[in-house]
This record gives C-alpha cells, sequence and structure tokens, in this order.
C-alpha cells in the first residue's frame, strides 16, 4: 500500500522536551488519526510533516518526495488547517482568499464559492469577528478549494461544538468518497475518531506507541477484570498496565490471545476504547 | 512570488489611504526632498513587516506553497519595487504641492532607504517578536541621531579622508556610494535567507 | 440496499455488514450482478470507517457473495449450489415457520402435522 506521508527515524530536541525514533507512515486513500495526551508532540510532529521545523536527524517525505527539492510540488498538494487561526486577522474572507488562491495553481474558485455558502461564510467581515467554529469552517474551505490530496489537521475538532463536529466528519466523509486522498489529523477528542478513523497512531512523550489499522487496535488491546489471586509475575506479563482494588483487579493487554491462553475463562475480556488506551499506557509511565 | 509580493497591498489597504496625508504632512513641515522620499519608501515595506512579526504569518507562509528562499526575495525585491513606487507618488505630490526637487535627492532618499533595509531586515529575523517594532524604531533613531553626527566628527577630524573624498569626482562618488549600497543590500538578502531557512515555526 | 448498524452490539461491524450483505443476497434481495455502492461511498452513508467496509468487501469476496472490477465496482456475484441450498433452506424454513404458525391456529399437533407431511411426500 502506498504511503503518502513517511518519517523515517525522525528526531527533534528541544530543551526538556523531544520527539525522539518516530517511524510513521500515512496510508493513501485513508483516514489517519494522530491520538496522544497534550504535549505528547503531536504538534511538533505535524509542524514538521508540514516543514515549519526541521528534523534534527531522520528523513521525512511527502508524496514519496523531500522537501529540499520539492517544497513547492508537495504544498501545492497540501491542504492545512490548524487550531488557532493563521490567517491575517483583520482581513476578511474575500481578502484573504485574494492572498491565498493565486498561491495555488490548482485553486478552485467554484468550490469555494459552493463552501462558503455551505458554511455560511460572511465573505465581508474580518475573521476577527468570527466565532472559533466560523474560524475552522473558514480555514476548512480554504484548505479544501485546490484539489489537495492531503488534508492536514491539528485539533480540528478542538473547541467546536457537537453538532459542527459532527458536520465537519460528514464533510470529511465526503471528501474520502474519492481514493486518492488523504487525511492526517490530530485530536483528543477520541469519539471522532471512532466514526471516520481508519488507523491510529498515537503518540506518548514524544515515541509513537503504535500505527495500526482500528481493526488491529480493536483485536490487540482490551480491558481484562479479574479476581487479583490470579496476579503473578508470570500472568502480569499478558498486561501493559494493571490496576488493583480490593474488589479485583483491572487490566489493558495489548495481546488478546495471550490472555485468553493464560487465563481462559477465569477473568472477563472487554473491548477497549482509545481513551482506555490512552488512560492505561500512562499509568504505565508512571508505574515503571 | 509576485503573489507575495501583492500581497502587501491587500494588507494594507486600508494604512494606504494614510500614505498620502503622511507625505504631504513631511511635505508641508517643509522638510529635506531626501528625507521625504526616505520616509515615503519605508512606509509599505516596514508596515509589511509589522504584520510578518506575527508567527501565524510565518506558518500560513510556509504551509502556502512558497519556498522559504521566494518568501524573503519577495521582501527584498518587494522593497525596491514599493520603493519605486513611492518615490514616484512623491514625485507627484511635489510637483503638486509646487516644491523643487532634484535627481539626486531622489537618489539619496532611495540610496539610505536601501542601506537602512539592508542593515534591518536580518534583524526581524533575529529578534523574538514583538520586539521588533522596538528594533527598527532604534535603528531608525540611530540612523537619524547618530550617523550625522558621526559623519560630522569624521568631516571635521578626519581631514584625510574627507580630502579624498571632497577630492574625488563626485560622479565617481555617486557611482561608489551606488555600489556600497547594491553590496550591501545583496549582502544582507543572502544572510536574511540564510537565517530564515533555519528557523522554525 | 438497507444495512442497519448497531453500534453497541458485540459483533463487529464489519461483520454486521458482512452478515446483513449475504442475508439480502440469499433472501433474493440482491440478485447477481447487481451493483453494489462502492465501499467508500458505503462508508459514508452509514458514517462508519473506509477500512471498515473495505474488510466486509473483502470477507464477502472470499465467500465468493461478491467480486469487484477495478474502476467499475463491486457486484453480487453468480451463486454456487451450496449457497443456492443455503438460500434455498432458508425458504423452507420461513415457509414451514408458517405451516407450523397456520396449524397451531387450528390446534394441529405437531405428530399430526409429521402424518400430514409423510402421506404427501408419498404422492
Amino acid at each position: 500500500m502506498e504511503n503518502v506521508v513517511e518519517l523515517k527515524n525522525v528526531t527533534k530536541k528541544f530543551k526538556g522536551f523531544s520527539v525522539e525514533n518516530i517511524d510513521l507512515q500515512v496510508k493513501k486513500g485513508f483516514v489517519t488519526g494522530f491520538i496522544g495526551a497534550n504535549g505528547a508532540g503531536k504538534s511538533t510532529t505535524i509542524k514538521m510533516i508540514m516543514n515549519l521545523l526541521k528534523p534534527d536527524t531522520g528523513e521525512i517525505k511527502i508524496f514519496g518526495l523531500d522537501y529540499q527539492t520539492h517544497e513547492k510540488e508537495i504544498k501545492e498538494r497540501i491542504g492545512f488547517v490548524y487550531d488557532g487561526n493563521v490567517f491575517f486577522e483583520g482581513l476578511n474572507l474575500k481578502d484573504i482568499k485574494r492572498i491565498v488562491a493565486p498561491a495555488y495553481k490548482h485553486w478552485d474558485d467554484t468550490l469555494f464559492e459552493q463552501f462558503v455558502d455551505q458554511f455560511e461564510l460572511p465573505l465581508n467581515k474580518a475573521i476577527k469577528t468570527f466565532s472559533k467554529g466560523m474560524q475552522m469552517k473558514a480555514s476548512l474551505a480554504i484548505a479544501l478549494s485546490h484539489h489537495a490530496e492531503l488534508i492536514i489537521m491539528d485539533e480540528p475538532t478542538a473547541g467546536l461544538d457537537p453538532i459542527f463536529r459532527r458536520e465537519l466528519l460528514n464533510l470529511l466523509q465526503e471528501f474520502m468518497v474519492d481514493g486518492n486522498r488523504t487525511i492526517f489529523f490530530s485530536t483528543h477528542i477520541t469519539t471522532d475518531l471512532d466514526r471516520i478513523a481508519d488507523y491510529i497512531a498515537f503518540l506518548q512523550r514524544g515515541e509513537l506507541v503504535f500505527n495500526q489499522s482500528i481493526h488491529d487496535v480493536a483485536e490487540n488491546y482490551a480491558l481484562v477484570k479479574g479476581r487479583v489471586e490470579l496476579l503473578d509475575r508470570d500472568t502480569e506479563k499478558a498486561f501493559v498496565h494493571i490496576h488493583r482494588a480490593p474488589t479485583g483487579f483491572e487490566a489493558l493487554t495489548n495481546n488478546v490471545n495471550a490472555v485468553n491462553n493464560t487465563f481462559g475463562n477465569s477473568v472477563v475480556i472487554e473491548r477497549a476504547s482509545l481513551e482506555d488506551i490512552m488512560y492505561y499506557m500512562k499509568g504505565r509511565e508512571s508505574y515503571v | 512570488m509576485f503573489n507575495l509580493i501583492r500581497r502587501d497591498v491587500i494588507l494594507q489597504k486600508r494604512l494606504l489611504l494614510t500614505f498620502i496625508p503622511f507625505i504631504a504632512f513631511f511635505i508641508i513641515m517643509d522638510s529635506h526632498p531626501a528625507l521625504i522620499f526616505l520616509v515615503a519608501s519605508i512606509f509599505i515595506p516596514f508596515n509589511a513587516y509589522g504584520y510578518d512579526e506575527k508567527a501565524e504569518t510565518n506558518i500560513l507562509l510556509n504551509s502556502l506553497p512558497y519556498t522559504r528562499r521566494e518568501i524573503i526575495a519577495s521582501r527584498y525585491l518587494g522593497a525596491i519595487i514599493y520603493m519605486i513606487l513611492a518615490i514616484g507618488v512623491t514625485s507627484l505630490a511635489l510637483f503638486a504641492l509646487d516644491k523643487s526637487f532634484t535627481m539626486t535627492d531622489i537618489a539619496i532618499g532611495g540610496g539610505l532607504f536601501l542601506l537602512f533595509s539592508a542593515f534591518t531586515f536580518p534583524l526581524f529575523h533575529i529578534f523574538k517578536p514583538g520586539n521588533i517594532t522596538t528594533v527598527v524604531l532604534i535603528g531608525f533613531i540611530l540612523l537619524a541621531g547618530v550617523v550625522p553626527p558621526i559623519v560630522m566628527f569624521f568631516a571635521e577630524h578626519l581631514t584625510a579622508i574627507t580630502d579624498f573624498i571632497v577630492n574625488v569626482p563626485t560622479t565617481y562618488l555617486y557611482w561608489g556610494a551606488a555600489a556600497i549600497i547594491l553590496v550591501a543590500y545583496t549582502v544582507s538578502w543572502g544572510v536574511t535567507t540564510t537565517i530564515y531557512q533555519r528557523k522554525a515555526f | 440496499m438497507q444495512i442497519i448498524i448497531f453500534n453497541s452490539s458485540k459483533e463487529p461491524i464489519y461483520e454486521q455488514i458482512t452478515n446483513q450483505i449475504k442475508s439480502s443476497i440469499l433472501a433474493g434481495e440482491l440478485k447477481e450482478g447487481d451493483v453494489i455502492p462502492s465501499m467508500r461511498k458505503l462508508a459514508k452513508d452509514l458514517h462508519i470507517s473506509v477500512i471498515t467496509t473495505k474488510r466486509a468487501y473483502e470477507e464477502l469476496e472470499k465467500a465468493g457473495f461478491i467480486y469487484s472490477i477495478v474502476g467499475k465496482g463491486s457486484f453480487v456475484a453468480e451463486q454456487n449450489l451450496e449457497m443456492i441450498r443455503e438460500k434455498k433452506l432458508k425458504v423452507i424454513e420461513e415457509q414451514l415457520s408458517m405451516v407450523i404458525a397456520n396449524s397451531r391456529e387450528i390446534g394441529l399437533s405437531t405428530e399430526e402435522l409429521q402424518q400430514l407431511l409423510n402421506i404427501l411426500s408419498e404422492e
């Protein structure tokens, strides 16, 4: 399967914070959700993918091209949406379009007008008077109007109301009907992902914990509940992290088969949500 | 590239309305024509940097299909283009208000502008956003306040140099100054490009 | 094509899709050669991820219920004998349930019904 984004052994170090040895592939034609707690390095990774930051070591390829020689070709094919407004806030949407549109070879005015109508965006009001949701819609209208093949979004749903979040997901699904398109977006609202994500990349403290299809995640990870007596040094190996309570234990496993072999019917196995996985993974660190 | 230069006009649409009164003020105050040309030239490019000091602007420009080299080139080429336009408009304004000026005034005003740009443009990318306006202000005061006394000092005390300058034919002097300005501007362009390419947003 | 997804079901979503398409085929609602929606369109309509419909279609293809032609879409496949048998059995089951229900209404016992069946079969 073709990879649209490929990070090989990418490391970027800051004072007191770093993203290390990231190997990440984003598959063409699918939606990859990028999850992780605040400060895990999601924005840093996205900035490196956009060439706003350069990695200390490692290799980044977008559409199989690198930024040293193909920066314009790459960005021509990317639509971006960031958490905050990056457009000149004193300007109205019409003027912003006038600045952004000529940058792209494949800018489509008709398409843009269609989105402006659909999102009910005012063309003559300064962007700074827009609500968070409207700013987001404006960014999206701009990102989707030049026939981009890859949409990169940093926390697009943060601060949006549930209705607009749902509308946004519908719109993205519409976008994905064309199989040549790819979406990569970071979020910490994991319910957004249940609906549209095909792959989940999970970043924790600057390290990529996994990048798997949602089916692999569902088949490998599970919550296991049982009596505390069942746990010993050997059986504990099957778990990523264990919570003990007087009433019994609850643990996360990343190997459901091993748990089945070890415990059989003596434990209850439940589907683990992405939130469960993030929560227990975090626990693992303070535990070790 | 041209789009990057044109964006300054779109951004400063409203501000441009103040351009004419701004120049008129200097003309009515009977400032030296060279100074008027200098101030007029500075207007657009430095206002543009006011916008560019915001991190968001750099994130936007660098996410669009532009290279960092092009973004800087648009600044340096844009400064020249806007300088020429400003000189044109200022000349018309001077004509209209019946003030006399010479080609030398234009050359001095433009030359000083380019020199000033050459020194300040790299600074915009060295200092943190927010400090830049202060830096430019200090830079301008330094240029306007400190440089003339220094020149005077040299003129009075280092007669060997001043004698040399005075004895050089004026045309050579102008060509020499033009060459120095050209070199300074080009070097500044290169330095800024290098700084900008290493920046993180 | 009607598909209803139970989000709270224990059965994975891709299995719900395969099962429902299978029953539509077995029940004859979808016939050989019928076009079924592309997996991307189906994903959009059901508000689920593409990889889920992709998996469902892959399983259906493996089981011989559908086939895909690149650039043209997915179609209901010609059914093999075993599947037709399964399909017939399903129909028979349905008809028999109706017979049983009718018998109950007039108080016919299961034994009497079996006798009736034997007599009719010997004819």
